[in-house]
């Protein structure tokens, strides 16, 4: 169970997290809606904490993460991986090294750490690795370098680099906002999978509402730092999305209302 | 992916995939030999030179010496002059820099692959720099001595005829990885070469060429100190003197004021270098 209580986060004057509680029980897969700037990234950085909270605390199995330090914070990283929305994957490694970089925080020891500086993993740690790429399509990349590949295949090596490092939570930032929608399905089917098969909490910011209605069991939505809906996908209706937003769920996407007529003014003749 | 494979299971995908496992043997074979090269290269240079564990203790020791007899630095007696020195240096430095950064402008442009697009003209440029570049900014003051004679103005030239060709050539690559994209949007919008210059790619590369200009004007600094002891200006001719009559005390003093100075410069062009990049 990972518990948030009143988290708040302040970026100068601005309020990106505005006293957030959540209880999110194991194996739930929760999509985090709204739109930029909403405070939807902020939210998952503070909970892998690569933001520091303001204020608030976030518990995870009934013990307070937000105060760790040291090898005991890489510790909890380990355990919820990140997911990002421009994959940040090195480009100069090949995938298969990407993949290890999953276990670095698994290898214990002076003369580990010597070894993972000389890029040494053992031939169990690489079976391992290969193994991952495999379930999800990929192992024909395994020793190509990650920026030889499409956008889709790299957000799929990351979703095998936050797995080796055998996470309880996975949080994933807008995976798929810089996809196409084909990869875009692909890659939150793996969520989708990873989910039901191994059993992990994912928490999935996403833009659109459909996708979070598809793949998700709760939706979270946020506006200004704050929560404004929790509940079931079926719960959030057209009704609630313009009671919440003030628009329709179609201006909602930034589909503006259809132009009338009056568009931009052409000097006379430019295109003739 | 939790469960930990088993010594078979490892041991198929090894057999299914080997070059993730380890590199192939030619592979292998090939960085052994180059590690074995370089290692058989450094140690001929250390026997070719006769560098011994004694020889460098006696080294050290005699730069011990040396040390002592600084403490404590000294101005002595003439220490306007050093000051004058000093003064010049920077302003040769900073002259010599100025001209190199502008006149390298242009000829960082034709060098560059993604704007000269004639092979055999930027083949023939970039060799000009490379032949510019092999002379090294004491032999062009040497040169300059004897051309216009003793005097900052053969410092000036020096610095500025041995940077042109490195800040040119620094330019040219700068260019040649702004982003293509903002480029092709000038070309787009109907722009002129020279204005897709001017708009698509000098905004990208100014503050590189700025960040590269600044840390030669302080990097010249430096040199510019060398210059002096074959005769084209500034506070280097006072320190041959001195380290010639052993007055190592004014040594050290002219040295901690050329220290100062450097960080004082390095201090001011990172100021620069925020507020015109913003970064």
């Amino acid at each position: 169970m990972l518990e948030i209580d009143g988290l708040t986060r302040h970026f100068g004057g601005t309020r990106a997290v505005d006293g957030v509680s959540l209880r999110i029980p194991d194996g739930q897969m929760v999509g985090v809606i709204g739109r930029s700037g909403a405070g939807k990234s902020t939210l998952l950085r503070l909970i892998n904490r690569l933001v520091e909270p303001t204020a608030g605390s976030i518990r995870f199995g009934g013990r307070d993460v937000s105060t760790l330090r040291g090898q005991a914070l890489r510790d909890w990283r380990t355990g919820c991986a990140m997911v990002f929305q421009q994959f940040n994957l090195v480009q100069r490694l090949d995938v298969l090294t990407n993949v290890l970089i999953g276990r670095l925080n698994h290898r214990r020891g002076a003369l580990a750490h010597l070894a993972s500086l000389f890029a040494h993993f053992s031939a169990a740690e690489r079976a391992t690795a290969l193994a991952t790429l495999d379930r999800f399509d990929l192992l024909g990349t395994a020793l190509q370098r990650a920026d030889t590949l499409s956008g889709g295949q790299q957000q799929r090596v990351a979703i095998c680099r936050a797995l080796m490092q055998q996470p309880r939570i996975l949080l994933a930032d807008e995976p798929i906002a810089s996809l196409d929608p084909q990869n875009a399905r692909v890659v939150m089917d793996a969520l989708r999978q990873v989910n039901r098969q191994d059993g992990l909490t994912v928490l999935v910011n996403l833009h659109h509402l459909d996708t979070a209605r598809a793949y998700c069991d709760r939706i979270v939505a946020m506006q200004q730092g704050r929560v404004m809906f929790d509940g079931a996908p079926g719960e959030l209706t057209a009704d609630r999305v313009a009671m919440i937003y003030g628009v329709s769920e179609a201006e909602f996407h930034g589909h503006a209302a259809p132009l009338t007529g009056s568009g931009i003014a052409m000097p006379a003749g430019a295109l003739a | 992916m939790s469960r930990a494979l088993s010594a078979d299971e490892v041991a198929a995908w090894r057999s299914r995939m080997p070059a993730a496992f380890a590199p192939a043997g030619a592979a292998r074979a090939w960085r052994l030999f180059w590690a074995a090269a370089f290692l058989a290269w450094l140690a001929t240079t250390l026997w070719w030179f006769g560098v011994t564990p004694p020889r460098l203790w006696n080294g050290l020791w005699g730069l011990g010496v040396i040390i002592r007899q600084m403490v404590p630095p000294s101005p002595g007696e003439q220490w306007v002059e050093i000051l004058r020195g000093l003064a010049e240096s920077v302003a040769m430095a900073f002259l010599g820099t100025a001209i190199a950064a502008f006149v390298a402008i242009p000829l960082g442009f034709l060098g560059a692959r993604n704007v000269a697009t004639n092979m055999l003209f930027r083949f023939s440029l970039r060799r000009v720099f490379d032949g510019f570049r092999g002379i090294d900014q004491l032999i062009w003051a040497l040169a300059y001595v004897r051309a216009v004679g003793l005097g900052p103005l053969a410092g000036v030239l020096a610095i500025a005829t041995a940077d042109i060709a490195v800040l040119a050539k620094l330019y040219a690559e700068a260019i040649e990885n702004a982003e293509r994209r903002q480029i092709e949007a000038i070309a787009a919008a109907g722009g002129s070469p020279t204005l897709v210059m001017r708009f698509g790619i000098l905004p990208q590369v100014a503050p590189i060429m700025l960040g590269h200009a600044l840390y030669f004007f302080e990097s010249n600094t430096r040199s510019a100190t060398i210059l002096g002891v074959v005769g084209a200006g500034g506070i280097g001719l006072q320190i041959a003197e001195r380290i010639r009559v052993r007055y190592w005390d004014e040594v050290a003093f002219i040295i901690l004021l050329m220290v100062v100075t450097v960080m004082a410069i390095d201090w001011i062009s990172s100021r620069i270098r925020r507020r015109l990049i913003g970064a």
